[in-house]
């Protein structure tokens, strides 16, 4: 087992390539905020509750500076580990964050992470969680986002490693014309396990929401999909689709998938739709029958599968990045990260 | 190049093919016909390594070895590639980085060094060139969305990127008009040598116009029930099969 041990004073262990070498980067260990509270370019940075956790609160338009926020597990404590972050856009903000979790050695982590998501009017808000620990972490995210009025939340979530991982969203689109955006990939293999549970409420008129969920479960990986859109009475024009597909490589692996449409208004476009599949067979002869040897072959269907999640996220660098982390989690070569000396994200 | 020898192939319980025997030598074309159902495109298949089918009997070698030995990917990196009668569509998967993966195998095989990817555009570009294929479709998902012809074309395309020593062509003629047909055919023929072979499978004689065949079989009911050169072709054409059958 590997020792890493967090060193403040040594940034450039930190310097992961996502998305550019300029990037903020905040840190939080054990859910320990390692810098003093401060204020920039109108973004407040504080602790959270309880010394816990961290609290953004950001105003004006921060579109081209991402801030990545990389949350190790370190000490082996007794306890699960919980904390809570807050994310808050002032009205009229855009921000891009990146939130990397991981964990330092092997312990058996126990960890719960709230993040509460607050878009105010016509704020913009692009956050990505990067869920990457090891097979032996339990792992739990709560995500609570507030939608105002014609704001925007795209929200992507990246499974990668973790022993369980259990996500669940709660996504209120509570003023009119709010836009969301919700999509995840998790690749399990192994003993892992991952679990979802959605609820996206449309509680205005005239709010959209798209969901892509998709996941790749290879060895005895299970996952389970509960998704719910709930449309009010009264939301009318509401536009909310949600979709769910899984690729299975082995017989043992197993997916549950539950859609479910809740909907009390009478003008609306809501469609969910989930897939389980497996390989395609003649796609995988016609990848043979031009020379692609069969686990190369097997590699492009899967790539080929989770591209349309990709390329939701819509920062290049960031993407890029993501397709090559993918295609070597894919191929079992990845653990931890090689681009960046802490093997973080 | 390639001989099979008596030749029986089935799928579950059904017997399709019956006995064929076919040999191919370097800088051949041959064509085959047939009525619909009658095996051509699970001859081509179990050539090239479709694995739904099993051989019950017979041989097939190619290059020295033994086909039916070896993976599909490794009979195509000797140089035997099957240009599909139904092409297959990959969503997510760009034309690019399909044929580049394709090539870079072929290279590894055959102990090059793998294309820079400037150099693995300007191939691209002057193979593309070859079908009168729009740059646009590198980018797109493999066969996502083209039309017939353009899917045929794309067979073409790969198969240029990919110089096989062994073509078989199943039914690449079928859907295309006939600026297609020709573009096509001079694709074919560009790329033809005195070291290579081609194999031909189509119901019209009009692609033998463009591509002159030196051998004509028709096969029916999983045999070749007749060889004979180009004329065959159009007995085909104006008489009917049940003529030649009988
Ligand atoms: N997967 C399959 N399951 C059952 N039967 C099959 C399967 N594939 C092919 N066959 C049968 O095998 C026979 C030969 O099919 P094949 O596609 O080789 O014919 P073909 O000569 O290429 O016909 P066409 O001119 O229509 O392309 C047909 O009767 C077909 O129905
Ligand atoms: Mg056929």
């Amino acid at each position: 087992m590997t020792k890493y041990t967090y060193m403040p004073e040594v940034r450039r262990v930190f310097r992961c390539t996502v998305p550019n070498e300029n990037i903020r980067q905040v840190f939080l260990v054990d859910g320990i905020l390692q810098e003093e509270e401060n204020e920039r370019n109108g973004i407040v940075l504080q602790r959270g509750t309880n010394q816990m956790g961290l609290k953004l609160h950001i105003s004006g338009d921060h579109s081209q500076e991402p801030i990545q926020v990389i949350s190790v597990r370190n000490e082996d404590l007794p306890r699960p580990l919980e904390f809570s972050n807050r994310w808050e856009l002032a009205p009229g903000a855009v921000a891009q964050i990146i939130v990397c979790d991981h964990t330092m050695q092997e312990y058996l982590y126990k960890t719960f992470r709230y993040s509460q998501i607050k878009v105010g009017d016509g704020a913009h808000l692009d956050i990505l969680f990067m869920q990457n620990e090891h097979h032996r972490s339990n792992y739990r995210l709560d995500i609570d986002a507030q939608l105002n009025e014609l704001s925007g939340l795209d929200c992507h979530i990246l499974s990668l490693y973790g022993g369980v991982i259990q996500n669940t969203l709660h996504v209120n689109m509570q003023r009119p014309g709010a836009v969301c955006n919700l999509d995840g990939l998790y690749l399990a293999d192994g003993e892992q396990e991952v679990l979802y549970d959605i609820t996206v409420r449309h509680d205005s008129p005239g709010c959209d929401s798209r969901q892509l969920f998709k996941g790749i479960l290879d060895n005895h990986a299970r996952a389970s999909f509960d998704g719910t859109i709930h449309v009010a009475p009264g939301a009318q024009k509401t536009e909310a689709y949600q979709a769910n597909h899984n690729l299975l490589l082995t017989h043992d692996a197993r997916i549950t998938t539950k859609p479910q449409l809740e909907i009390y208004a009478d003008d609306v476009k809501c469609s969910h739709g989930a897939t389980i599949g497996r390989l395609d067979e003649l796609e995988l002869f016609y990848l043979r029958s031009r020379g692609i040897p069969l686990a190369e072959a097997r590699m492009l269907q899967q790539m080929a599968f989770v591209q349309d999640v990709l390329d939701r996220v819509r920062n290049d660098a960031i993407r890029s990045r993501l397709e090559r982390m993918v295609e070597s989690r894919l191929r079992g070569e990845f653990t931890k990260c090689s681009h960046c000396t802490m093997h973080c994200c | 190049m390639l001989s099979i020898k008596d030749l029986y192939v089935k799928i579950g319980d059904k017997e399709i093919l019956s006995g064929v025997n076919l040999e191919v030598k370097p800088g051949e074309i041959h064509a085959i016909m047939g009525p619909n159902g009658s095996g051509k495109s699970t001859l081509a298949a179990v050539l090239a390594g479709r694995e739904t089918f099993t051989v019950t009997q017979g041989s097939a070698v190619f290059m020295g070895k033994d086909l039916f030995e070896l993976a599909p990917e490794e009979r195509a990196r000797m140089g035997l590639f099957l240009g599909f009668q139904y092409p297959v569509e990959i969503p997510g998967l760009t034309n690019v980085n399909f044929m580049k993966a394709a090539v870079n195998e072929q290279r590894k095989y055959q102990d090059l060094p793998l294309l820079t990817s400037g150099e693995f555009l300007k191939l691209m570009r002057e193979k593309m060139a070859i079908v009168k294929m729009d740059p646009s479709f590198v980018g797109r998902g493999v066969n996502v969305g083209f039309s017939g012809g353009e899917k045929k074309r794309n067979e073409i395309f790969q198969m240029a990127m990919l110089e096989p020593k062994l073509a078989f062509l199943d039914e690449t003629d079928s859907g295309l008009d006939v600026d297609a047909l020709r573009v096509v055919a001079r694709g074919v023929n560009k790329l033809k040598t005195k070291e290579n072979a081609f194999v031909v499978i189509t119901h019209y004689q009009r692609l033998l116009d463009y591509i002159v065949p030196d051998m004509v079989h028709v096969l029916y009911k999983g045999r070749i029930v007749k060889t004979a050169g180009k004329e065959l072709a159009l007995e085909v054409e104006t008489k009917g099969y049940d003529h030649i059958i009988n």
